[in-house]
C-alpha cells in the first residue's frame, strides 16, 4: 500500500478494509490442557477483530465521558494494549503511554503532569493503580487490561468492550493531538512530547518499504517507545503484517523458534548479542547457523534507537540477513531516516523520510516536516529551546548529503543514549545519588555502553564519620539508588575521585 | 545449582570458570549486558524447567542471588 494516511483512525480503517480476516496479532496464552495442567497455546486476532475491539473501547470511553481527555496506558506489549490505544486516539482522546519499568512514584508524578483522567493498566502494574488512586486525584476511572485486579473501583477492558457493539463514528482531524510520550530531558526532568494524528500516521505511512503483506514480525521492544509503536505496530498493520508478541525479553530466542518471524525491529544491544551467537558458531556453514538461531525464513532486522557499528551489517549479510539501519527521535514521531535495501549508503543512518527536510545549523542537524512534534506538554521554555520556525533541533551533530542521506558525527545535547536505545539524563542520576551527604560532587556518563558514576566524596565528612573504606560506602549508595531504578538507568561502574572536578565559569562541572 | 548456572553463564560471557564466584555481580564483575542477562534467564528456564518472573529477576545482582532465587522457584 502506498496511500498516505493522515490520521491513526484512517490508518486502521484502510488496513482493516484491505486485510480484514487475516491475522493481525499472534500471542501466547496459558490455558488448562486435557490433563488439567497449564499449557501454552498461540491465540490470534484478525484485523477486523482489532478494529471492532478498538471501536467498542472508544464507545466505552465515550459512555464514561472520557472523550477528548488524557488517558494513560501502562503495561507490557499485548493485544489489549494495542486495541486500547486505538480506542483512545480514535475517540478523540490523547493516549499517554508510560514506561512500565518506572517506579510507582515516578509514574504517579507523570500521570499528574500529563493531566490524566483515566488509567489503563495491565496486571503487572496494579500497584501503580493502587498508588494513583490516592496520589492522582484527577483520575476518575481505572481500567484493567486483564481481569485480576484487587482494586474495588476497577473497570475491566474485556467487560467494557463486551457491553458495546462495533461501529464508532468520530470526526478526527489530522492536527488533533493523539499522543503524549515522555522522553528523558537534559535537565533531568522528563518531557511530554506532543504528537498529533498527522505526526504519527504520516510517519508510519509516508514511506513504502515494500514489505509484503503477511510478513511475520516479532515485536520485542517496549511498546511505550515511539520506535516500537510506530514501526512495529502502526507501520506493520498498514502493510498487512502478522505481528507476533514476544512475552518477555528473556524469551526472544524461544519465541523466534515458536513464531518463525521474517523480521524483527531491534536495538543495537540485541544485535550485538545475536552477533556473538553467530560468531560462536562460525565454524559451521552459515545456512545451518541461521537455521538454528533465526530459522531459514528470517530476512530482515530494522535497527534504531542508538548507534550501530556498521561492521554488524556486513556480518549479518553473511547469513543472508539484512540490517536496515535508521535514525529517529520521539520528537519526530520518531523516524527521520532509514536505509533501504535498494537505497543505502555505508556509514549513513539512512535516507531522509519523504515527509521531512533537513539542514545543518552550527553543525547541528535540524529537521522540518509533518512528523515534527507540536512541543513539550506544559513546558514552553523547553519547547522554545527545541523548535524554531517549525524546525526541530535534534541535538545531534551531522549533515545531509546531496542525495538526501543523513550522516551523524556526534552529539550536542548532554544525554546518554544506551545501546538498547534508552535516553538517560545524567543529571537525573547525579541529583539522586548526589543527595547523599557523603557525595560532594558527582559526574555520570557513558563508559563503553554502561553508565558510570565518578564521585568526589566529602572528605571532611569521611574524617568526621571515621569512614575507612570510602569506595565501599559509595558503592552502598549506588546500590541503594540502583535498587529503585529501572535496569537501563542503573550505574554499573563507580570511580572514586581524589580532587574536585574542573568547573566552568558558572561553577558547573565541565563534562567534556 | 551453582554448577549448572556456572555452565550456562560461560555460554554468555568470556570469563574463566574460576572467576565465577557466588559473590560475582553479573553486570559489574562478569560483564553481562542487560539483554544477555535476560537471555540467560530464558535459557535457565528451559534447562531447569522453571518459570522466572521478569520483575523479580530484575533485582538479581549476584550469582548467589540467582542461585537462591532459582532454588526457591524450582
Amino acid at each position: 500500500m502506498n496511500i498516505i494516511s493522515s490520521t491513526i483512525r484512517d490508518l486502521l480503517m484502510v488496513a482493516e478494509k484491505e486485510y480484514n480476516t487475516q491475522d493481525a496479532f499472534r500471542f501466547k496464552i496459558k490455558q488448562a490442557g486435557a490433563d488439567g495442567k497449564a499449557e501454552t497455546v498461540i491465540e490470534s486476532k484478525s484485523y477486523t477483530q482489532l478494529k471492532n475491539d478498538s471501536e467498542c473501547f472508544s464507545k466505552a470511553l465515550a459512555s464514561l465521558g472520557e472523550q477528548e481527555k488524557h488517558i494513560a496506558i501502562i503495561g507490557n506489549t499485548s493485544y489489549t494494549w494495542v486495541a486500547a490505544y486505538f480506542g483512545i486516539v480514535n475517540c478523540g482522546s490523547v493516549a499517554v503511554p508510560l514506561d512500565a519499568q518506572l517506579s510507582a512514584e515516578e509514574l504517579c508524578e507523570l500521570l499528574n503532569r500529563a493531566d490524566v483522567t483515566t488509567l489503563v493498566y495491565d496486571e503487572s502494574k496494579a500497584n501503580v493503580a493502587d498508588m494513583a488512586s490516592s496520589k492522582c486525584p484527577q483520575i476518575k476511572h481505572f481500567i484493567a487490561l486483564s481481569k485480576n485486579s484487587t482494586m474495588s473501583n476497577t473497570l475491566y477492558f474485556e467487560e467494557l468492550i463486551k457491553q458495546q457493539e462495533p461501529g464508532f463514528e468520530c470526526e478526527i482531524e489530522p492536527e488533533q493531538l493523539a499522543t503524549i510520550m515522555f522522553t528523558s530531558g537534559t535537565t533531568g526532568k522528563s518531557k511530554g512530547v506532543m504528537l498529533t494524528h498527522r505526526n504519527i500516521a504520516e510517519n508510519a505511512t509516508c514511506l513504502d518499504m515494500k514489505f509484503e503483506p503477511k510478513t511475520v514480525l516479532l515485536t520485542v521492544l517496549p511498546i511505550h517507545h515511539a520506535y516500537c509503536l510506530s514501526m512495529d505496530i502502526l507501520k506493520a498493520l498498514y502493510t498487512g503484517a502478522i505481528i507476533c508478541i514476544n512475552d518477555s525479553l528473556m524469551r526472544v530466542a524461544q519465541n523466534i523458534k515458536l513464531f518463525k518471524p521474517n523480521m524483527i525491529l531491534m536495538v543495537p544491544l540485541m544485535i550485538e548479542s545475536m552477533a556473538k551467537k553467530l560468531e560462536d558458531a562460525a565454524a559451521l556453514p552459515p545456512q545451518i547457523v541461521k537455521e538454528n538461531i533465526f530459522g531459514s525464513q528470517f530476512q530482515t532486522i530494522c535497527s534504531g534507537g542508538a548507534y550501530l557499528n556498521p561492521a554488524y551489517i556486513d556480518l549479518f549479510k553473511k547469513y543472508d540477513i539484512n540490517i536496515l539501519q535508521g535514525y529517529g527521535m520521539t520528537e519526530c514521531s520518531p523516524v527521520i531516516s532509514i536505509n533501504l535495501l535498494w537505497e543505502n549508503k555505508v556509514g549513513s543512518v539512512g535516507k531522509l523520510m519523504p515527509n521531512c527536510e533537513a539542514k545543518t545549523v552550527d553543525e547541528e542537524l535540524w529537521i522540518k516536516g509533518s512528523s515534527v512534534m507540536q512541543g513539550y506538554y506544559k513546558m514552553p521554555q523547553e519547547t522554545a529551546d527545541t523548535l524554531e520556525d517549525g524546525w526541530l533541533k535534534t541535538g545531534d551533530l551531522g549533515y545531509v548529503d546531496e542525495d538526501g542521506f543523513i550522516f551523524l558525527t556526534g552529539r550536542k545535547k548532554n544525554l546518554i543514549i544506551t545501546p538498547n536505545g534508552e535516553n538517560v539524563s545524567p543529571e537525573e542520576i547525579e541529583n539522586k545519588i548526589g543527595d547523599n551527604r557523603l557525595v560532594q560532587e558527582i559526574l555520570v556518563r557513558d563508559s563503553e555502553g554502561v553508565i558510570e558514576a565518578e564521585i568526589y566524596p566529602d572528605y571532611e565528612y569521611v574524617e568526621k564519620k571515621g569512614i575507612t573504606d570510602i569506595l565501599a560506602e559509595l558503592q552502598k549508595i549506588v546500590d541503594e539508588y540502583n535498587s529503585n531504578a529501572p535496569l537501563y538507568k542503573r550505574v554499573f561502574k563507580l570511580k572514586l575521585r581524589e580532587v574536585e572536578f574542573e568547573k566552568n565559569t558558572t561553577k558547573k562541572i565541565k563534562r567534556f | 545449582m551453582l554448577e549448572k548456572l556456572t555452565q550456562i553463564i560461560l555460554r554468555y560471557v568470556e570469563v574463566k570458570e574460576e572467576d565465577i564466584k557466588p559473590e560475582s555481580r553479573f553486570m559489574e564483575d562478569l560483564g553481562f549486558t542487560s539483554y544477555d542477562f535476560m537471555s540467560m534467564l530464558g535459557e535457565v528456564e528451559d534447562e531447569l524447567e522453571v518459570e522466572v518472573n521478569q520483575e523479580e529477576a530484575a533485582n538479581i545482582r549476584t550469582v548467589q542471588e540467582a542461585v537462591d532465587y532459582l532454588e526457591k522457584i524450582s
